[in-house]
């Protein structure tokens, strides 16, 4: 019996040996960083985000390779101010096969808001949704609230009924909203439906045959979305054709080697930058002065050879102001910033304090490497004007503990944001307005009347030019009080088999402009 | 077996002490390490307002002792919380994450004590020969480099230059076996599958044998050492004078006596390899519990915190449990030296 079984066994192995290569067929194999469960709710970062966008669709999608959105679930909108009425399409099914309906909108609304996590902060000027009937559903403002619209690409549909169906334990009628079910299943009407989800493994989601849109035959059947895989196990799978796309956190020399190998280099754009943002609060950078001779010392051109991956693909491009290329407000790309020594020199001497008394500390997060070096760019750039700094490495979750307070928030923080909707309101208010301060976000500590009131404008505008005006006038009023130094516009960048086509993150005129959503799988192709 | 009995009763005792202490000792550590775990939950972009809500919720605003005896409360029930990072009780994570690092462990445990004490036999009874020097050095290597970087060195030596073994995974996604066990070994071969069971053995060989390698060259050196010690005692002299044969005396009077102290320290080895093993479950992406615990430390997700650390010590005093109970079967003096007390 034990002859048999190791026979059995060896021939097994050996079979799997051979076998590995040629298992992938239309299968898509990519990686993240781990995602507790594939809750709607619950979606806030990028590998959430980009699970939750396949399984689950939203009212609206931003357009394709321009500003603006465009109806999904929806089949048209109307509304300015406080109402916003959407009519639903009637061709729309749940993978469970439930139809969607108006009361569905509804009940993902609330759950939303009654779990209060993720990006639930959107909503919260919305005083309440109804359903009008079976297919038109309006929502009602407490105030007018121009990035509304956009914020629906973050209120994805859940289906009402298989999840009352699954209320786990808790307190009230709701439970616990559903939350047990949603960590584990799927209950939306994406384009894959979850099949299973290991959260110390990988989600693995089939193609939804049923999907309202259509799936293209030259969609992936099977998406397996590994997760917390080492840098040295990706590089090896997808050298060994055993893996499609690396997610963006795989070190640049990693990505790279990869390219040199005949590995493609995806991109994603558009919707967040990196900042030396300097806390406002202490000396010697409450001192205006003192800050733009920061801002001008800084090496502009150095950083973008720093986070270069090869001679064309970069992790991100020249940064041109307050606001990234592309968003309301924004300066012209070829306006790019550039580094004055000579200004440097004269600004910090007409600051009112000496150089030679003070110390800049310069933070660095430890869970994003590359930030080491950027600081270590800034420390070498300062002592050039003879500004003394000390650089301090600091785990995230200490960060964002030290910047609650002003007296505790380093001299210069550096921080990657990112506009959650696209939309410039949820990149700047949370940065600038004085009630934002002492977030992780925010810690300039600014507090400058013109800067709220701009925002304030920014958010109420009527029409997309006040929205423009305002934006570029903040713009203009950020980078005269240099609260932060802009380093560079965010890129995303992902190693891919050259079997995979994705148009969405490598062709401008597909993008969507919002993190996370490149990764539509039905309109990605796999040979 | 009265003697063992009292022994066994004595250091199951001061084992449920030890895992007291450590549970009041995690549970303060937890909450002493910096960042607020509401907020690391809630994510980055979560308000104030959401973030005090849920400290409400997990009683986070509440003094520790308070807190603690929330805990004792509801680990009485059987319950360890939910994990903020999986939204799941940290039982059924436990449940479904645990089988994997145990598999890999056993597995590993087998390596260790199925190469390493052979090799120490071998190098004691050749001792100053040419296998003497090969086993010495390659134990040396085997001690002198973590797990971790021999997993990178497998993985690159017969996975990528020479594709012998798979680079991840428990198995192929081709086979699914139904879980019974949560040991992939086990479940594919009650389910009769060989070839499954034959796909996870090859997937196992890898991250297994990079875990064991430094507990491969612990077990032969020390098996090596002791051995060389027993051999000098007089009774091997007086065995050898009886004209037995050398391949009998190393056998049955120079290796017993000689697997106690080394049967202690590769006990501890073996437990200590559930907390090591976090580094090899990442390179191979082997979906196991220590791997869950880092991830849970790092997403400070105080429940699966406390919860992993508990079933890691409890794995670490029922190691030492059996350790002893072995020596004690092995070593009449301790039996009897219980017993005469």
């Amino acid at each position: 019996m034990m002859t048999s079984i190791l026979k059995a066994s060896m021939a097994g192995m050996a079979l799997a040996a051979l076998a590995t290569a040629a298992s992938a067929g239309g299968t898509l194999r990519l990686d993240e960083v781990a995602v507790g469960g594939p809750d709607p709710a619950k979606a806030a970062d990028y590998s959430d985000s980009s699970l939750i966008f396949n399984v689950y669709d939203t009212l609206i999608l931003p357009r394709q390779g321009g500003p603006g959105h465009v109806p999904h679930l929806a089949e048209s909108w109307e509304g300015e101010g406080t109402s916003f009425t959407f009519n639903l399409r009637p061709d729309v099914s749940f993978h469970s096969g439930n139809p969607l309906t108006a009361d569905d909108v509804v009940f993902s609304f609330e759950r939303t808001v009654g779990l209060g996590q993720g990006l639930s902060y959107l909503f919260g000027l919305v005083d309440s949704v109804e359903a009008i009937d079976a297919d038109t559903v309006r929502f009602n403002l407490a105030q007018p609230n121009a990035p509304f619209v956009a914020s629906l690409v973050r209120l994805p549909i859940v289906d009402k009924k298989l999840v009352m169906e699954n209320l786990g334990d808790g307190e009230g009628d709701m439970k616990d909203w559903g939350q047990a079910f949603l960590s584990a299943n799927g209950a939306g009407t994406g384009a894959y439906i979850v099949k299973s989800h290991n959260p110390q493994e990988e989600t693995v989601m089939l193609r939804n045959d049923n999907y309202f849109l259509g799936v293209p035959e030259k969609a992936p059947d099977t998406v397996r979305l590994r997760y917390g895989l080492e840098a040295a196990t990706v590089r090896t799978l997808i050298a060994q054709g055993e893996h499609d796309i690396s997610s963006q956190w795989l070190p640049p020399e990693v990505k790279k080697a990869l390219a040199d190998d005949g590995m493609q280099l995806l991109t994603e754009s558009g919707t967040g930058a990196f900042y030396f943002k300097m806390n406002t609060t202490r000396a010697p950078l409450d001192d205006v002065h003192c800050r733009m001779a920061l801002s001008n010392v800084f090496d502009y051109g150095s950083v973008l050879k720093l986070i270069a991956i090869t001679d064309t693909v970069s992790g991100g491009s020249p940064s041109t102001g307050a606001i990234p290329v592309g968003m309301f407000g924004a300066n012209p790309a070829d306006e790019v910033l550039v580094r004055d020594i000579e200004a440097a020199k004269a600004h910090l001497a007409a600051c009112r304090y000496d150089p030679a008394e003070f110390t800049v500390e310069i933070s660095w997060i430890a869970e994003v490497p590359l930030e080491e070096r950027l600081a270590l760019l800034m420390q070498a750039n300062l002592a050039e004007i003879g500004v003394n700094s000390t650089i301090q490495k600091v785990p995230w979750a200490l960060f964002t503990e030290m910047v609650s307070k002003p007296e505790n928030t380093p001299n210069l923080s550096q921080i990657f944001v990112t506009a959650v909707t696209g939309d410039p309101d949820t990149l700047l208010y949370g940065m600038y307005h004085s009630t934002s301060a002492g977030t992780w976000q925010s810690p300039e500590y600014l507090n400058d009347a013109e800067v709220d009131s701009l925002l304030d404008a920014g958010r109420t505008g009527a029409s997309e030019s006040d929205r423009q005006e305002a934006y570029a006038a903040l713009n203009a009023r950020l980078m005269d009080l240099t609260a932060s130094i802009y380093g560079f516009d965010r890129q995303s960048v992902f190693a891919a088999s050259p079997r995979v086509s994705v148009p969405a993150l490598s062709d401008p005129a597909m993008a969507f402009g919002l993190d996370g959503m490149g990764f539509a799988f039905r309109l990605m192709e796999i040979e | 077996m009265r003697s063992v009995c009292k022994l066994l009763a004595g250091r199951v005792a001061i084992s449920l002490l030890v895992l007291a202490g450590v549970s009041v000792l995690v549970f303060a550590i937890a909450r002493i390490i910096p960042g607020d775990p509401a907020r690391i939950a809630l994510g980055p972009n979560a308000t104030a307002e959401q973030v005090r809500k849920l400290r409400e919720q997990l009683h986070l605003d509440e003094p520790v002792w308070i807190q603690y005896g929330f805990f004792v409360r509801d680990l009485a029930k059987g319950d360890l919380g939910v994990s903020l990072y999986t939204n799941r009780p940290v039982t059924t994570d436990i449940a479904q994450f645990l089988p994997a690092t145990l598999e890999l462990i056993l597995v590993a445990g087998i390596f260790m004590i199925g190469i390493g004490l052979p090799l120490g036999i071998l190098s004691a009874r050749y001792r100053g020969r040419a296998v003497d020097h090969v086993i010495r050095i390659a134990s040396l290597l085997g001690v002198s480099a973590p797990s971790f970087v021999w997993a990178v060195i497998l993985m690159l030596l017969f996975a990528f230059f020479l594709p012998l073994f798979p680079i991840a995974g428990r198995i192929s996604t081709d086979y699914e076996i139904a879980r019974a066990t949560g040991f992939l070994l086990v479940d594919s071969l009650l389910a009769a599958n060989f070839a499954a069971f034959g796909n996870a053995l090859w997937h196992i060989v890898l991250p297994a044998f990079a875990l064991a390698l430094s507990g491969i060259g612990q077990a032969a050196r020390l098996t090596r050492a002791n051995m060389i010690e027993t051999y000098e005692k007089p009774f091997i002299e007086m065995a050898r004078s009886y004209g037995f044969p050398e391949k009998r005396i190393a056998r049955r009077y120079a290796f017993r006596p000689s697997l106690i102290p080394s049967l202690t320290i590769l006990g501890l080895d073996f437990a200590a390899m559930l907390g090591n093993a976090f580094l090899v479950e990442a390179i191979f992406a082997w979906p196991g519990l220590s791997r869950y615990g880092v991830t849970v430390i790092l997403r400070k997700d105080l429940n699966a915190i406390v919860g992993t650390v508990l079933i890691i010590s409890a794995a670490f005093l029922i190691a030492n449990l059996v350790v002893d109970l072995l020596i004690a079967f092995l070593n009449p003096r301790i039996r009897y030296g219980q017993e005469s007390k």
